[in-house]
């Protein structure tokens, strides 16, 4: 074990590496779609039939092609969240996200897949629940890039209340 | 398996935040003497040395290459490994291939981690898909959030029994010697301790820890002529996963997923009906509270659903029916790349009755253990006290 009265040489370094990174066929289309048209597409496997976004070329369980492209709608249920309190670094942008802020899992409808993003709602228990229903929220057409970040967050569909808890 | 598979021979570091005192390779040497010293036996006998850790973890590529006076390898016929969180039960598992395909008698199979070299948020980013979702990938621990959030909400758990969890693993740690985070705290203590992201707070997460594993494997001619006490691999499976698929974040999914799978197929292989009464003891990989209930349920050890009950009831308790990591495991020391295979060498000493103040108060014939990582995969390993058990 480490004794605290001797002295311990220890050199810090930064390492920074760039990259670039092929979207490949099908992501290139997916993300076409979102930056132009604004539309969510995915992959329907001839087998299983599962909605697989973002859009793969093979179905991983049935291992067939995926040919099949579906239109989703921009509507879903947040199948799980987080309210984070930890200034998390956003790894394509080197900055944190400054906390809190709430994300997560969103189940468009008609998908087997989720897409995880932020969610524009009040850090706060009584305003985010499992199984609420949300929708995405895109940059106008001229901020689009191609890019996820295209989808500026996951929003509440209005009029909705949290169910009531059942206490144990 | 073609030939029988022991092992002869373990030894682990302590573990701690800060290892200063040592480098990379002295660190992972100490592991090394220590399982040497275990299997009374000396490097010139190692056939073969598989090696892994977390890749860049610690910034450096090739550790196999660096470490190789650390890990005893020069001139030896070697294997490196990287699989993420469950590296350090592939390598165990690699190893067991090794020796019983006949290829190999002696193998030395090694696992470190030294967390505080690098930025472990920054490196793990890097297993989510660049393209989509990456900037969510900051840190585990929101994805083991989101799977709290889902057991909560369709399970009708409440922070309670994550808090029990916590409390269970650092009390256990207290006994174990290695340990990193022996903390004597109540579940008052979890309930208040810093929420980081809900429903998971500081004392529901694992540690950033630096240490190592190395584990001694042998054919059953060796393993009989060299050991008092091996510890016989029955069986050992590993099942991978589909990124951008929920899961554990979706606690009634009914996907057969990877934890289910494997489990399975490794108890299709030994004919385990009940796995709760089959195994004397658990050793498994849970970063996090939240995956141990989850654990549970999908090692058969109770219903879905049911997971905090057990918990509840006390039955995964160190004297309980099923004690699950008296050890401490993962929430208590997380050298990432020796992590998984901390479960099986603390598996192994459970069956041998060399755990000391860990060792479960009753007869230990049969082990099982997990392993976690990357974006949802396992290796589970069985193992037993003799071939006839
Ligand atoms: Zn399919």
């Amino acid at each position: 074990m480490a004794t605290k009265d001797k002295e311990w040489i220890s050199i810090p370094m930064t390492v920074d590496v760039p990259y670039r990174f092929a979207a490949g066929g099908y992501m290139t289309k997916c993300l076409t779609e979102l930056r132009d048209n604004g539309k969510i597409f995915a992959v329907e496997c001839p087998k299983c039939k599962r909605v697989q976004l973002p859009p793969r070329v093979v179905c991983a369980e049935c291992h067939v092609k995926n040919e099949k492209w579906v239109e989703l709608p921009h509507e879903g249920t947040l199948m799980n969240f987080t309210i984070m309190y930890l200034p998390l670094t956003d790894p394509t942008t080197g900055k944190p996200h400054e906390p809190p802020f709430v994300y997560g899992s969103v189940r468009l409808d008609g998908a087997t897949s989720v897409l995880d993003h932020m969610v524009e709602v009040e850090p706060d228990m009584d305003k985010v629940w499992v199984g609420m229903r949300c929708r995405l929220v895109l940059r106008p057409k001229e901020e689009r890039i191609g890019d996820l970040s295209d989808i500026r967050y996951i929003e509440p569909l209005p009029g909705q209340k949290k169910p009531q808890t059942k206490s144990r | 398996m073609k030939r029988n598979v022991a092992i002869i021979g373990g030894g682990q570091t302590y573990h701690a935040a800060r290892r200063h005192d040592v480098d990379q390779a002295e660190m992972v040497n100490e592991a090394v003497r220590a399982a040497l010293k275990d299997a009374r036996m000396t490097i010139d006998e190692i056939d073969l040395v598989i090696l892994g850790n977390m890749e860049f973890f610690e910034g450096v590529h090739l550790t196999d290459c660096w470490l190789v006076h650390g890990s005893g390898a020069y001139g030896k016929q070697g294997v490196k490994i990287t699989t993420g969180g469950t590296v350090g039960a592939t390598a165990v598992c690699a190893g067991a291939h090794h020796v019983a395909s006949g290829l190999f008698d002696k193998v030395l199979c090694i696992g470190f981690e030294k967390q505080e070299e690098g930025d472990t948020g920054a490196i793990l980013s890097g297993v989510a898909n660049p393209l989509w979702g990456r900037s969510m990938a900051g840190a585990a621990v929101g994805y083991f959030a989101m799977m709290g959030s889902s057991y909560i909400a369709n399970w009708g758990a409440t922070e309670e029994h994550s808090a029990m969890v916590a409390v269970k693993a650092r009390q256990n740690a207290r006994k174990n010697k290695y340990a990193h985070l022996k903390l004597d705290i109540t579940i008052e203590d979890a309930l208040n301790s810093r929420m980081l992201a809900w429903p998971i707070r500081m004392l529901d997460m694992c540690p950033a820890s630096n240490g190592a594993c190395a584990m001694i494997l042998a054919d059953e001619k060796t393993a009989k002529a060299r050991s008092k006490k091996p510890v016989w691999i029955r069986a050992m499976e590993t099942a991978h996963n589909e990124q951008f698929e929920l899961d554990w974040r979706d606690v009634k999914t009914e996907r057969l997923i990877f934890s289910k799978a494997a489990a399975g197929r490794l108890y299709r292989k030994l004919g385990v009906d009940d796995p709760a009464k089959y195994f004397d003891v658990f050793e498994i990989y849970e970063p996090a509270t939240w995956a141990e209930l989850i654990w549970y349920e999908d090692l058969g050890l109770c219903g879905p659903g049911e997971g905090f009950r057990l918990i509840e009831q006390g039955k995964t308790n160190i004297d309980g029916p099923i004690p699950v990591n008296p050890s401490g495991g993962v929430l208590s020391t997380n050298c990432i790349g020796a992590s998984a295979m901390l479960r099986v060498w603390e598996a192994a000493l459970q069956i041998r009755g060399d755990a000391g103040e860990h060792q479960v108060p009753k007869d230990v014939r049969r082990a099982m253990t997990t392993a976690y990582g990357g974006t949802n995969w396992t290796v589970m390993t069985a193992l037993s006290k003799t071939l006839e058990d």
